[in-house]
């Protein structure tokens, strides 16, 4: 099984990494260069963790376990308004991010209100292409109890994030408290700890979610998807969009027009199939990009 | 600046505290702090209602540019000292549109040079429409507070007072009471 990690350090000497990640058969997910700054996702399969740690050692760099690494997190605020935009759907979005994710910011038509509250069926179909949904709700609890049709049918996995203190809401896999509607930055070190609480909390249902995927496997581990992609349609790198080809939990979102490239992307052949005989390509609701599912190997 | 009294009466305890900080950081960020008196909430939310009444400060004068300058005339025009930069924007704002930018130059922070005017004219030009601006701001201050579902609204003013009533339901006799009292208690 393949270990997610987040690298931090400098440039300097950073091929060797690279280098290792080809022997091993590891995988880099997403590299950023910030002036002589370095962070890079990887993946590496858990037996060779070890002796990465040395090599990262060596290179003065550091090394975290990252389990959001190679995930699509859709945060979601009621609506895309004032009273809930930026803060705190950024701020949430942000640390995510810090953690390894990528996120997307989704603002709900209609989820105020306690009577008017509800999501559309385009907006749940929407939510669902994410891996994880955090939704961002308010400061009071019977409004929050009022709120968990917003969710209660989603299929993905949903964190929810509320001012009251409680242990758990209805319809969701888990609650944070104490983030509920607030006006400014979170700047404090209660507040930010309060953000890497949630990190913490999807890292949990993201490996929890991996592990019930391992009793079921994919046939091809999503990240060579990523990676025969990029060789083979060198135009998915070359998109604007940030993350061109994002790895999600059971296949990856391609940045491209999918009326475009669909059938380009559905021809690649991983081993000696087309991608298109063991996965699902869809159009996405975000921007007609292209969505691929791989399928378990129980479909065959 | 005078303290700002904030006041909150909620049902749910911490969320309500939790209004007292966004009225706080509101007041904050639409740089009010010097015209307001108190905000007082009162907030129950199993009804579903809302009520907040703020009190302000009523701006009155100031508003011509005679009032916020000095001026003197020299040989080709007049030259405008104002007393204070934050009616920079304004002066040249309300400046650009009588006389044309051509004849309006910036010469110092604080100066400004007319040429060709009359300098009782000049005095009686208006700033902007300052009453009319604060009270806008403060509207904008009680929508920023009041939680978003809470769309069917009544809003009463007051001389340098604002009462809303926010809800999900249309407006109870009841509440109305209750906002009375509210505004009554804001005085205290």
């Amino acid at each position: 099984m393949l270990k997610y990690l987040l690298f931090e350090g400098g440039l300097y000497k950073h091929e060797r990494i690279l280098e290792f990640l080809e022997d091993v058969g590891g995988f880099l997910v997403q590299k950023t260069v910030v002036g002589l700054d370095l962070i890079m996702n990887l993946a590496v399969p858990e037996e060779e963790n070890e002796r990465l740690s040395a090599i990262v050692s060596e290179l003065k760099g550091k090394l975290t376990p990252a389990p959001l690494i190679g995930t699509e997190i859709g945060v979601v605020a009621p609506t895309l308004s004032r009273h809930h935009l930026p803060h705190p759907a950024c701020d949430i979005a942000e640390n995510l991010r810090r953690h390894g994710a990528k996120t997307n910011i989704i603002g709900l038509s209609r989820g105020v209100g306690q009577k008017i509250v509800h999501t559309t069926m385009k907006e749940k179909e929407l939510i669902e292409e994410h891996d994880i949904a955090v939704f961002t709700l308010g400061n009071f609890e019977k409004c929050l109890m009022k709120k968990t049709k917003l969710f209660s049918e989603i299929e993905v996995p949903v964190i929810v994030t509320g001012g009251p203190l409680m242990k758990s809401i209805p319809g969701a896999e888990a609650y944070v408290g104490g983030i509920g509607r607030y006006p400014e930055r979170a700047r404090t070190g209660e507040s930010i700890e309060k953000l890497r609480e949630v990190s913490r909390v999807a890292g949990e249902v993201v490996e929890q979610r991996r592990r019930e995927m391992d009793l079921d496997p994919l046939i091809v581990d999503p990240i060579i998807v990523k990676a025969e992609i990029e060789r083979q349609v060198p135009e998915s790198t070359e998109a604007l969009s940030p993350n061109p080809v994002t790895l999600k939990i059971d296949g990856v979102r391609v940045k491209l027009p999918y009326d475009d490239y669909k059938d380009k992307i559905g021809g690649i052949i991983i081993g000696d199939k087309k991608l298109s005989d063991f996965a699902l390509i869809k159009r996405s609701l975000m921007r007609n990009y292209i969505l691929v599912k791989v399928l378990p190997k129980s479909m065959f | 600046m005078g303290k700002i009294r904030i006041f909150v009466d909620s049902s749910d305890e911490l969320g309500g505290q939790q209004y007292k900080y966004i009225a706080e950081k509101s007041v904050e960020d639409l740089g009010l702090g010097g015209s307001i008196d108190s905000i007082d909430m009162l907030i129950r939310v199993e009804e579903p209602v809302f009520i907040i009444v703020i009190r302000y400060k009523e701006v009155t004068g100031k508003s011509t540019l005679g009032d916020a300058s000095y001026i003197d005339s020299r040989k080709n025009g007049i030259r405008i000292t104002l007393s204070s930069e934050i009616f920079l924007g304004d002066a040249l704002k309300a400046l650009w549109s009588k006389y044309g930018r051509d004849r309006v130059e910036q010469i110092g922070r604080l100066e400004i040079f007319v040429s060709g005017a009359d300098p009782e004219e000049v005095k009686g030009i208006r700033l902007s429409e300052k009453g009319y601006d604060l009270e806008s701001r403060i509207n904008e201050l009680a929508t920023r507070i009041i939680p978003e579902g809470f769309r069917v609204r009544n809003s009463l003013k007051k001389r340098g007072m604002i009462t809303i009533i926010a809800s999900e339901d249309p407006i109870k006799e009841s509440w109305r009471e209750l906002a009375a009292r509210l505004e009554g208690d804001s005085h205290a």
